[in-house]
């Protein structure tokens, strides 16, 4: 991988809590004007891996540069051209929605005049300009998103961390604030987006890297990995255990792989729709079938499981 | 391993820490300084009207005179201690201020001495506010009197010092009462504020020297009063020599609680 131009490079990070390894050794690179995405369930150690990369949290081990500096004594540095948006809404309950942004500034040394005019411009933008003086507690989730992700671009970061940037939100307000993602991607700002939300993923990432237990299990394009790990489509047939064997036992290409979970027999193939004529040659048994495009969704589950972290 | 040395700290960004409290100060001050000075003129009122009228007199003054500086005094410890403990649990806890900030260019050591800055600038307002008042009600007896805000500076950083320790060890919220009870109300009630100690037993003079709010008051009682002695260059010293002591213990154990 070409290390020079990359926005972060992690080399073998790590980071414990006490015994806890949150994030046991992950290497990846993110580069310019790209988004990149940390799909994983809760406890993947994606939460832990942002707060390294914002220079907040000291990992253990392991390297860790952003922009070329290293996170460990260039925080301050790296701090003043990033942009985060945290997973869960820290703005200042204490100020209105302007002074949110203007007083935020203030911490990146820009002057009020040019925070000023930045703020109206962002506030425009994110669709806020009527709550300007608005309570921040008199602001909906959707609304509260957007003057998170405003407050984060009031520095003109090069690189943008978003934590789970639309968890919470009501489908409109997320398809307005991937919007707005989208149209900052095209301004080429790197993003670092992580999600549990396959479809978020699908939309916003360039590339992915699938966390499972505080390592990188898979990282690539979105469409590689499908292509990789699943095919085109996916069969769902419930079946008895008995009779799961009998179609796996089939000897034919159709089937790419397969999951299985309770009765529930999941295929993976390039062609479901034959693959089912040939199952039902074998089974009578097929009252419920489902045949559908394969996903994101299907890599995920394949590579961290079907069961729950918690 | 850790990235947040000791002293990355920038006068820069710790004024800009201040500069937010300052902003919020502005919609809030007029209700606040209302409601934070009721308190002090409350015992002045009571206890210099109602008590004086019993009391002769105290060290050769009315009653309510001598107590006018040490509610001066005592209006420092309190502007600071409200800061530092129940405002700044919540910017830790609940509204996770600091953790905003520390996504910028912001050091946890920034934070830190802009809210002890801030805090003093707190007890600074304060004292100015009762030192008018106290003017007004023409219990003022001297021009040195306009140096009593200034002991806001050093009695602000003092308290900031103390409250912000305790914050910072506290779990849940309910905890800041005992710092109250077990710790300010007594300083407020055995430290000079409203009858000398110097005629007390030993045992309550010693207690009374290891008070951090007996020495602020007298620093502020001669000066308010005129009655200047070398004494007070004592009681200077305390306060510079605890301050050079203990500012950075709550920068390290802050850090050990925002910086994970």
């Amino acid at each position: 991988m070409a290390a020079d131009n990359s926005i972060v490079q992690a080399r073998g990070l790590r980071k414990s809590f006490g015994i806890m390894e949150a994030v046991r050794g992950i290497d990846f690179d993110v580069k310019p004007s790209e988004c990149f995405g940390f799909l994983g369930p809760n406890g993947a150690g994606k939460t832990t891996t942002m707060r390294m990369i914002g220079c907040v949290s000291p990992s253990t081990s392991g390297s860790l540069k952003v922009f070329g500096l290293d996170t460990q004594n260039s925080g301050r540095k790296i701090k003043q051209r990033l942009g985060v948006v945290p997973q869960e809404a820290n703005l200042d309950e204490e100020l209105p929605v302007e002074e949110n942004l203007t007083v935020y500034a203030r911490f990146f040394n820009i002057p009020s005049s040019v925070a000023q005019d930045r703020s109206k411009e962002l506030l425009e933008f994110m669709e806020l300009t009527e709550k300007r003086r608005a309570r921040v507690s008199e602001l909906s989730g959707g609304m509260r998103r957007r003057l998170l992700i405003s407050r984060a671009m009031m520095n003109n970061p090069d690189l943008m961390i978003l934590d789970e940037p639309t968890t919470g939100l009501d489908p409109q307000a997320r398809h307005l604030v991937w919007d707005k993602l989208f149209e900052l991607k095209k301004r080429g700002v790197t993003q670092i987006v992580t999600t549990h939300y396959m479809d978020e993923a699908e939309q916003l990432c360039d590339r992915l890297a699938i966390m499972d237990q505080g390592q990188i299990v898979e990282n690539d394009t979105p469409q590689s990995l499908v292509q990789k790990h699943i095919g085109r489509e996916v069969l769902e047939i419930r079946l008895p255990e008995k009779e799961k064997y009998q179609v796996l036992s089939l000897n034919t290409e159709l089937i790419k792989g397969h999951d299985s979970y309770r009765d529930l027999l999941i295929l993976y193939s390039d062609d479901a729709d034959k693959l089912l004529e040939v199952i039902k040659n074998t089974t009578t048994n097929t009252d419920y079938t489902i045949v559908r495009r394969s996903g994101l969704e299907d890599v995920f589950l394949k590579l961290t499981g079907r069961r729950l972290n918690e | 391993m850790n990235p947040l040395k000791p002293f990355s700290f920038s006068p820069r960004q710790a004024f800009r820490v201040w500069q937010r409290e300052v902003s919020v100060y502005k919609h809030v001050y007029k209700s606040t300084i209302v409601s934070n000075l009721m308190d002090p003129l409350i015992y002045l009122m009571a206890l210099g009207f109602g008590l004086g009228a019993y009391v002769n007199r105290m060290q050769g003054l009315p009653y309510i005179q001598f107590i006018a500086p040490g509610l001066i005094s005592s209006s420092i410890m309190t502007a600071a201690t409200y800061e530092t403990t129940i405002n700044t649990f919540v910017r830790i806890h609940f509204d996770r201020v600091y953790e905003a900030m520390m996504a910028t260019p912001v050091t946890v050591e920034d934070v830190v001495v802009g809210e002890m800055m801030w805090a003093t600038t707190r007890s600074t307002i304060y004292a100015t506010v009762m030192l008018c008042v106290v003017t007004a009600l023409g219990l003022t007896r001297s021009w040195y009197a306009i140096f009593a805000p200034f002991m806001g500076i050093l009695g602000g950083w003092m308290f900031a010092t103390l409250g912000l320790t305790y914050t910072s060890l506290l779990k849940s919220i309910d905890q800041v009462n005992f710092y109250f009870t077990l710790f300010i109300t007594p300083l407020f009630l055995f430290s000079g504020v409203f009858y000398p100690v110097d005629n007390l037993p030993q045992i309550v003079r010693m207690i009374a020297f290891l008070s951090p709010l007996y020495h602020l008051v007298e620093i502020i009682r001669p000066l308010v009063l005129g009655r200047l002695e070398y004494g007070i260059l004592i009681h200077l010293a305390w306060i510079a020599v605890f301050v050079l002591i203990f500012t950075a213990l709550p920068v390290n154990l802050l850090r050990k609680k925002l910086v994970k």
